[in-house]
């Protein structure tokens, strides 16, 4: 028995999330050039990117994995997506909690990861080192601030965080969740790869890292799953801190709202090292994120 | 007729003991593996006599009654223990080449078989010390320094075992477990045992199960023992051989409990000792992670990565909830089948290329692609990939760690798993990929019996993973209720769930749906690895593209301060002060002089004159 109703859903959000993954991308590059008073590419831009990858007449490969890592990127950032609620779409958010969504949003980084070692440059390789670090560095306020906003709302089901926050109001408005919303926004910086967390790809200094090998059709899927990847990350941000959404609309505004902030802090902060970025987030993110932790307990 | 427990205990005993006497190549590695074997057979002949009631067997021994007892969970280390026992002795076929290794590795599988059946504590005792002794044996075989720390640490942890087991004896008159846990518990009401002698007993108890789990501090032995030895009794050795440390933390949970909660009471609703036993949990994890990332050689990174594994264990237990049991009684079986994967397939490259040193490495996932392929799936299981046994159990930990209100530890467990991330990803690149040194030119594929090994340890870690359930169920019959529920597919919580079969099947719709988007694009032609961007320059065979030392240097210089502090460098102090202390003692009063040697005389006879004995 299959439930069509749900493969239909499935399948409108795949292709939504998709497309509004590439506008995200659109308005990001747009919202950087009007900081910077240039007009900028049209908001569709990233599509003709990509369309413009995928029509290359012959791509290179350095063997299985490095053909393998792009796809299980894309893939892993799908699955997340399905299992995050958006709106008023639940997908398959019954059947997995917090935790699995955001061990979830962080397996593509091992695609990538997986896909650019094998490549066997050097520049991928110093790209894998700093993005595991950034991850370990993140890792520890990121947890802090997941942790805060589970014992505030005493579940791990997604779906029960929406609702509980729909009838209590919103999670910004606890004093203590504040204080996670603060750390995690520092560290969502880091998870959209954005200024002044940009170590991973690091254009012009590393001449873009993981990415430094890949063309044609790997590009393509790598810039897919950067469209779906935002999709969910801001999605996922508006569930756990903004009370969800009752419906698309809703979601796009809260959604768009979080990608502006990251937007304006990306494009008036430098890049840090990653050693600076190591210390910066064991300090000021992780004392908050403690100070809310004990606060919720 | 032969009870069935004195087979299993027995059979990997003798068959290392004729295995070592016939010493004939061939038949004794076939010995070998049918010992091994035979446990796993007799455990799982028996797995549905225990699920209805336990197997026992006593005997008396110079007036000490030897008990032994196969229950529901002593089945489950047993059986934990007896899987990566065969996988060991697989590896061992291929990996050894002598008789003295088959002698000590079984020796020491029988001791940890015993550890888990003993039901009282002589034999506990007898058979750990047994396991330890062999295992030292194992170690020494290489490297005189580095077994010699194992042992000492060992002993200072088995010794201490003794002294809480005799304060234990002269509180309650009792040796086997179900009387000292009677008896502790009426003392709970009681009170005739005093909260510091409950302190000194379970310190000492800490001490003991600490050093065979590799707790934080008393960890250090753990680096150099796991790597100088044969690698595939390593499987064995971090595998199983340390979940006896781990099982002795649960022991202190069965015995005294009770009487431990009103020795201490309780700290914000926490269990104090229980409180102690996480934080260790906490700091293993954190401390062994930060060090498995910066090791330069493939057996010191999973040493440490083994060391911080069984600190989730540790933490789990230590939460107190039945949940975190649930979780930590997964991740012993979890860890113990990847990180015996991981232990075979470093046996593997070092049989193949006889090189240890991530620098001299690289490139080999051509040449060895099946290992290569277990490689990835303990990679997946250790870093917690969804469907993978060890994100399952990890997620359980998850669950507990932060529905029991441990936010601080719980946030430990959240840097860990970034730091296995890293590190898991240090041994991808330094060994599979980049680069080829011209050297590993002709390396081939591991021989057949280690693969078979690996396909041992590999399946479970993809079928427990597919279906957690099959794991958790029998853990709800060994904790006897409810704990984790859902079916064989599914994790349900009370706060939470995890669909291991939909996000399997999730993940396969995307991987599909990206794969195809990779058809649709074009043709692919495949290039060398030195075919490259250089900043747009010629590469040739002579460049090094690959960075093979200090790959997370970043890392170390972040963590500056913290590295030059080391428990280990202060043991080998406090080792060479007391080596110090012998000498000058030696020399001061064997002075060779016989003029001093009255004075000695002269002065005990002060003494006893001072006494009145005189």
């Amino acid at each position: 028995m299959i439930d069509w109703k749900l493969v239909l859903e499935v399948i409108g959000m795949l292709i939504y999330a998709t497309f509004m993954g590439f506008i995200f991308m659109g308005i990001e590059r747009k919202a950087m050039a009007r900081i910077q008073r240039r007009v900028g590419p049209p908001i569709y831009q990233p599509i003709i990117d990509t369309l413009k990858l995928l029509g290359k007449k012959e791509s290179v490969t350095h063997g299985f994995i490095y053909d393998f890592g792009p796809i299980f990127a894309l893939g892993a950032s799908i699955a997340a997506l399905l299992f995050i609620p958006i709106a008023n779409f639940q997908l398959f958010s019954a059947n997995a909690d917090l935790i699995v969504v955001a061990y979830l949003l962080e397996v593509p980084m091992l695609g990538i990861m997986l896909g650019a070692m094998s490549s066997g440059n050097p520049y991928s390789a110093v790209g894998v080192q700093r993005g595991l670090l950034t991850m370990v560095a993140m890792q520890l306020p990121y947890g802090l601030a997941l942790i805060a906003l589970i014992q505030h709302w005493g579940t791990f089901k997604l779906s029960e965080i929406v609702a509980l926050q729909q009838t209590q109001g919103w999670s910004v408005l606890v004093p203590a969740l504040l204080l996670a919303l603060i750390v995690f926004d520092i560290v969502f910086q880091a998870m959209l790869g954005l200024e002044p967390f940009d170590i991973i790809t690091a254009p012009a200094e590393i001449s873009m890292g993981p990415m430094v090998e890949y063309g044609g059709k790997h590009a393509a899927l790598l810039f897919t799953q950067h469209a779906v990847q935002l999709f969910a990350e801001t999605a996922f941000f508006a569930v756990l801190f903004l009370g969800g959404a009752s419906n698309l609309l809703e979601l796009l505004v809260k959604q768009i709202a979080v990608l502006f902030i990251a937007i304006f802090v990306a494009s008036i902060y430098p890049r840090f090292t990653i050693d600076q970025a190591a210390k910066f987030f064991w300090k000021w993110p992780t004392i908050l994120g403690i100070i809310a932790v004990l606060l919720t307990v | 007729m032969i009870n069935e427990l004195l087979i299993i205990l027995l059979a990997p005993l003798i068959a290392g003991v004729i295995a070592w006497a016939l010493d004939i190549r061939g038949l004794r590695e076939g010995i070998g593996i049918i010992g091994a074997a035979v446990p796993l057979a007799m455990l799982a002949k028996l797995y549905s006599t225990v699920l209805s009631e336990p197997v026992e067997y006593s005997i008396t021994v110079n007036g000490f009654t030897l008990q032994f007892q196969l229950n529901t969970m002593s089945w489950y280390f047993a059986v934990i223990a007896s899987l990566v026992g065969l996988a060991m002795a697989l590896g061992m076929a291929v990996t050894s080449r002598n008789s003295y290794d088959w002698l000590f590795a079984l020796m020491s599988y029988t001791g940890v078989l015993g550890v888990f059946l003993s039901q009282d504590f002589v034999s506990f005792f007898l058979l750990w010390e047994l396991m330890t002794f062999a295992s030292f044996m194992m170690v020494l075989r290489r490297n005189r320094h580095e077994s010699l720390k194992y042992f000492v640490l060992s002993v200072i942890g088995a010794y201490a075992m003794l002294i809480a087991i005799g304060m234990l004896y002269a509180k309650t008159g009792a040796l086997d477990f179900a009387s000292i846990r009677q008896a502790l518990y009426m003392d709970a009401a009681m009170g005739t045992i005093t909260t510091r002698e409950m302190a000194v007993i379970f310190g000492l108890f800490l001490t003991a199960f600490g050093v065979k789990a590799g707790a934080f501090p008393l960890h250090v032995w753990a680096p150099g023992a796991y790597s100088e030895t044969d690698q595939s009794y390593t499987a064995f050795f971090s595998g199983a051989l340390s979940k006896a440390g781990a099982y002795g933390f649960l022991l202190l949970y069965i015995l005294m409990g009770y009487k431990l909660y009103t020795a201490f009471g309780t700290f914000h609703n926490h269990l104090v000792f229980a409180y102690i036993i996480a934080w260790i949990g906490a700091l293993t994890v954190v401390v062994a992670s930060f060090l498995a990332v910066l090791q330069e050689d493939i057996r010191k990174l999973f040493a440490y990565s083994s060391v911080g594994q069984v600190g989730y264990i540790l933490l789990a237990f230590g939460l107190g909830s039945t949940l975190g049991f649930a979780g930590g009684l997964f991740h012993v079986l979890s860890h113990a089948v990847f990180k015996g994967l991981f232990w075979l397939v470093t046996a593997a490259i070092i049989l193949q290329t006889g090189k240890t040193q991530f620098k001299d490495m690289g490139g080999l996932a051509e040449k060895m692609p099946f290992t290569f392929a277990m490689g990835l799936i303990a990679v997946l299981s250790l870093s917690g990939i969804p469907p993978m046994a060890g994100f399952a159990s990890k997620w359980l930990i998850y669950e507990a760690a932060i529905s029991a209100h441990m936010p601080l530890v719980a946030g430990a467990i959240f840097l860990g798993s970034g730091l296995a991330f890293a590190y898991v990803v240090r041994f991808l690149y330094s060994v599979w990929f980049g680069q080829r040194p011209s050297d590993l030119e002709d390396v081939k594929e591991a021989p057949l019996p280690l693969l078979i090994a690996m396909a041992i340890l590999a399946i479970p870690n993809l079928l427990f993973g597919v279906a957690p359930g099959l794991v958790t169920e029998y853990i709800n019959k060994m904790l006897g209720g409810e704990v984790v529920g859902g079916d064989y597919y599914k994790l349900v919580t009370p706060t939470g769930t995890y669909n291991a079969l939909l996000v399997t099947i999730v993940l396969m719709i995307g991987l599909a749906i990206a794969g195809l988007i990779y058809l649709y694009g074009a043709k692919v032609r495949k290039i060398s690895v030195t075919n490259t961007y250089q900043s747009g320059n010629p590469v040739t065979e002579e460049f090094n593209l690959s960075i093979r030392k200090n790959f997370y240097m970043p890392l170390a210089e972040a963590l500056d301060f913290w590295l030059k502090r080391s428990f280990d460098r202060f043991y080998e102090r406090l080792a060479g002060m007391a080596e110090d202390f012998a000498d000058s003692l030696r020399q001061a009063f064997y002075n060779g002089n016989v003029q001093s040697y009255s004075w000695y005389l002269v002065i005990v006879l002060l003494i006893l004159a001072l006494w009145g004995v005189l």
